[in-house]
C-alpha cells in the first residue's frame, strides 16, 4: 500500500472513530454523562434555547427538572414538584422561564403552568372538558398547544397565554 | 399550588375533521403546528400553518410510517421526526429552506423514543431506551444545520463565510 493510500485510510479511521460518520451529528459527553449520572431514568425531553426540561426518575419517585445547559446543573423549580402528583407530559419556553406540565394528581389529569420568574403553578382550563395528553409550549411561552382525549377522539386545542 | 388561570382556548386548524389529531409541536415564533394524524391507518406527520390558515407541503416526509414525535425549530425552517426504516426507528430533519433531508443514526447505536430540537436548532435531545432504562442523549447539530432564530437571521452572512 502506497504511503498516501495508507495516510488516507488512516484520516478515514479516525474520522469515523471521531464520529464524523453521523454526517455531522456529534454526541456531548460531558453533559450526557451528567444527566446519566444525575437520575435513575430520564424521559420526555424538551429543549429551550439553553435549557433542557425532562421527567426524572430517582428512587422510583418522577420529578420535573430543568437543566441549564450551560453547566450542566439543575435549577430549583420551587412548587412544580408535589408528593401527589405524576408528572405525564412537559414543555419548555425557548428562554427557560415557562414550563407547561400535565400531571395526574388525586385521580384527575390536570393541564398546569409553571412561571420560574415568580415560582407559581397554575392550573389551566381545557374547555370543553377533555382529558390532556401531551402538551407544547412555543418559544415565547405564550402560546400552548395541547392533545387532549373527548368522548373517545384526540384534538389538538390551542390556547394563548397572557 | 395550583391556581386559576384564564388562557383564550381554540381548536387547531383541521380538528372538526375524521383525523385524529395527536403529538402537538410548535414552532418557536407560534406559526407553525406539527402533527401526527392517521392517514389510512398509517401515523404521518403534517404541518398547519396557524397564521394563514392550511397545509404545509413536507417534501420526504410521505413514506416511512409509523411517524411520531415531531419538533419544529423557532420559525418552523427545520422539522425533526422519529421515522421507520426497515426496523430501525430514526431521526428525521427536513430543512423546509432548501429541500434537504437529514437522516440521522444515532451516535450511541439506540432506538428514538422521542425528541426535541432545540429553538434556535442547535442541539438535539432525544430519548432512548437502555437496559430498560429511559435516557436522554444531547446531540450538537452545529455541524449539520444553520441555525433558525427569531427573525430568520443567519449568524454569518456569505461574505463573512468566505476565507
Amino acid at each position: 500500500m502506497s504511503p498516501q493510500r495508507t495516510s488516507l485510510s488512516a484520516l478515514l479511521l479516525a474520522l469515523s472513530l471521531m464520529g464524523c460518520g453521523h454526517s455531522g451529528l456529534r454526541p456531548q459527553p460531558g453533559i450526557n454523562s451528567a444527566l446519566q449520572r444525575s437520575a435513575d431514568s430520564r424521559r420526555w425531553p424538551s429543549m429551550g434555547n439553553r435549557w433542557l426540561a425532562s421527567i426524572a426518575s430517582r428512587n422510583g419517585r418522577e420529578r420535573v427538572e430543568l437543566v441549564d445547559l450551560r453547566n450542566g446543573q439543575p435549577v430549583p423549580l420551587p412548587g412544580i414538584n408535589q408528593a401527589d402528583a405524576q408528572p405525564i407530559s412537559v414543555s419548555v419556553s425557548a428562554d427557560g422561564d415557562r414550563i407547561a406540565l400535565i400531571r395526574s394528581r388525586d385521580g384527575r389529569t390536570e393541564l398546569t403552568l409553571y412561571r420560574r420568574g415568580v415560582g407559581i403553578l397554575q392550573r389551566l382550563p381545557v374547555e370543553p372538558a377533555g382529558v390532556p395528553r401531551e402538551v407544547s409550549l412555543d418559544g415565547t411561552g405564550r402560546l400552548l398547544a395541547v392533545q387532549v382525549s373527548r368522548k373517545g377522539r384526540w384534538d389538538v386545542d390551542l390556547i394563548r397565554l397572557p | 399550588m395550583a391556581a386559576g388561570c384564564s388562557g383564550r382556548s381554540q381548536r387547531a386548524p383541521g380538528s372538526f375533521l375524521a383525523d385524529q389529531q395527536q403529538e402537538p409541536a410548535l414552532s418557536g415564533d407560534g406559526s407553525k403546528l406539527a402533527l401526527i394524524v392517521d392517514q389510512r391507518g398509517r401515523p404521518t406527520v403534517q404541518l398547519k400553518d396557524l397564521r394563514g390558515g392550511g397545509r404545509l407541503p413536507l417534501r420526504h416526509l410521505n413514506r416511512h410510517q409509523p411517524h411520531s414525535s415531531p419538533s419544529l425549530s423557532w420559525n418552523g425552517r427545520y422539522l425533526a421526526v422519529i421515522i421507520q426504516r426497515g426496523n430501525r426507528r430514526l431521526v428525521l430533519i427536513e430543512d423546509r429552506l432548501n429541500g434537504r433531508a437529514h437522516p440521522l443514526r444515532l451516535p450511541s447505536g439506540r432506538n428514538a423514543v422521542r425528541l426535541s430540537l432545540a429553538p434556535d436548532a442547535r442541539q438535539l435531545a432525544v430519548q432512548t431506551a437502555d437496559r430498560g432504562r429511559w435516557q436522554v442523549e444531547l446531540l450538537d447539530l452545529s455541524g449539520l444545520l444553520e441555525p433558525d432564530r427569531p427573525g430568520g437571521l443567519r449568524r454569518t452572512t456569505p461574505a463573512e463565510a468566505q476565507p
